[in-house]
């Protein structure tokens, strides 16, 4: 009973944080199939890409996107994790899609979303299943929410929908509310 | 043509509501979420009552929680239909068999125009 194939079009985002990892599958971009977070109190390398292996078979996407090495500000673990996670889907048959955090940047920047949170409310007003979950706003002395990392696996996922769709042609660039297909968020001038 | 649809959405449309494995199980009468796991992991099939009741439980349709093992379903019939219109074009088509022919015809078309 398992899918065999890989969907086209779904997509499985991967957003590596202290403890763990936290992920969403995506059919569209307005489509959520699964979210969630997979932490370990003693993060160990292998356990994680085992925990990733599992979701990827599971879900059998075409794409895996991470976070782009390149110019990121990640620890030398973490840099490490996303390498190891690369190579599986490579070993896996998937194609990996590495998403800068500067493009996330500028295709949120055009939602006036500028910040991990504004970042957070633009996703969860695209994807309402994520709504209940948005993390609270953060003070000086709050540590990062735990499920903040689906939140920012899921702008990877969206970001890299909207170069797909600028890619293919379908979309202009200057229109901010083509991020993606759904619904213009609200509280967007 | 095997789908590439996922056998069942049942977690996608469980984690919408807010419902815990543990909750789905209480309203199936089970003691335990074993089961409803199973069927969320694609290693188990419910049967007729259960998935029902998951309609019911989960505010969507059959086809909707179950979408590749319908579109597998739904393709199967879709090359039955196929046969037997072979089949019925061989003989002297009688008015009950012109019926019969093009309510084949109409469900080879819903398979032509399934995305």
């Amino acid at each position: 009973m398992k899918s065999s194939k890989p969907n086209p079009k779904r997509v499985l985002a991967i957003d590596p944080t202290s403890r763990g990892f936290g992920f969403v599958v995506i059919e569209s971009p307005t489509t959520l199939v699964d979210w969630g977070v997979k932490t370990m109190r003693q993060t160990s390398q292998e356990k994680l890409l085992a925990k990733a292996l599992q979701l990827i078979r599971h879900y059998r996407p075409e794409t895996l996107v991470l976070e782009d090495q390149k110019g990121s500000r990640r620890r030398p673990r973490i840099r490490g994790l996303l390498g190891g996670v690369c190579r599986l889907a490579t070993a896996e048959g998937l194609k990996s899609s590495c998403v800068p955090v500067a493009r996330v940047k500028q295709v949120f920047g055009t939602f006036r979303a500028n910040t991990k949170q504004e970042i957070a409310h633009v996703v969860a007003q695209q994807l309402p299943e994520l709504a209940p979950h948005l993390p609270p706003y953060r003070k000086a002395w709050m540590s990062e929410d735990y499920y903040m990392a689906v939140f920012d696996a899921a702008a990877l996922a969206l970001t890299y929908y909207n170069s797909r769709l600028l890619r293919s042609g379908g979309m202009r660039r200057a229109a901010p509310e083509s991020i993606v297909e759904g619904p213009k968020p609200l509280g967007v001038a | 043509m095997a789908s590439y649809k996922l056998p069942n959405y049942l977690r996608v449309h469980r984690k919408r509501l807010g419902l815990s494995l543990n909750e789905v199980a209480f309203l199936l009468g089970w003691h335990g979420p074993s089961q409803p796991s199973r069927y969320e992991h694609f290693s188990r099939i419910p049967a007729l009552h259960t998935a029902l009741a998951l309609t019911v439980i989960l505010q969507a349709s059959v086809s909707e929680l179950f979408s590749g093992e319908y579109q597998n379903v739904k393709d199967a019939v879709c090359r039955q239909a196929q046969r037997l219109e072979a089949l019925l074009t061989k003989k002297n088509p009688d008015p009950p068999t012109l019926r019969k022919l093009a309510l084949l015809k109409i469900i080879r078309s819903v398979d032509g125009n399934r995305s």
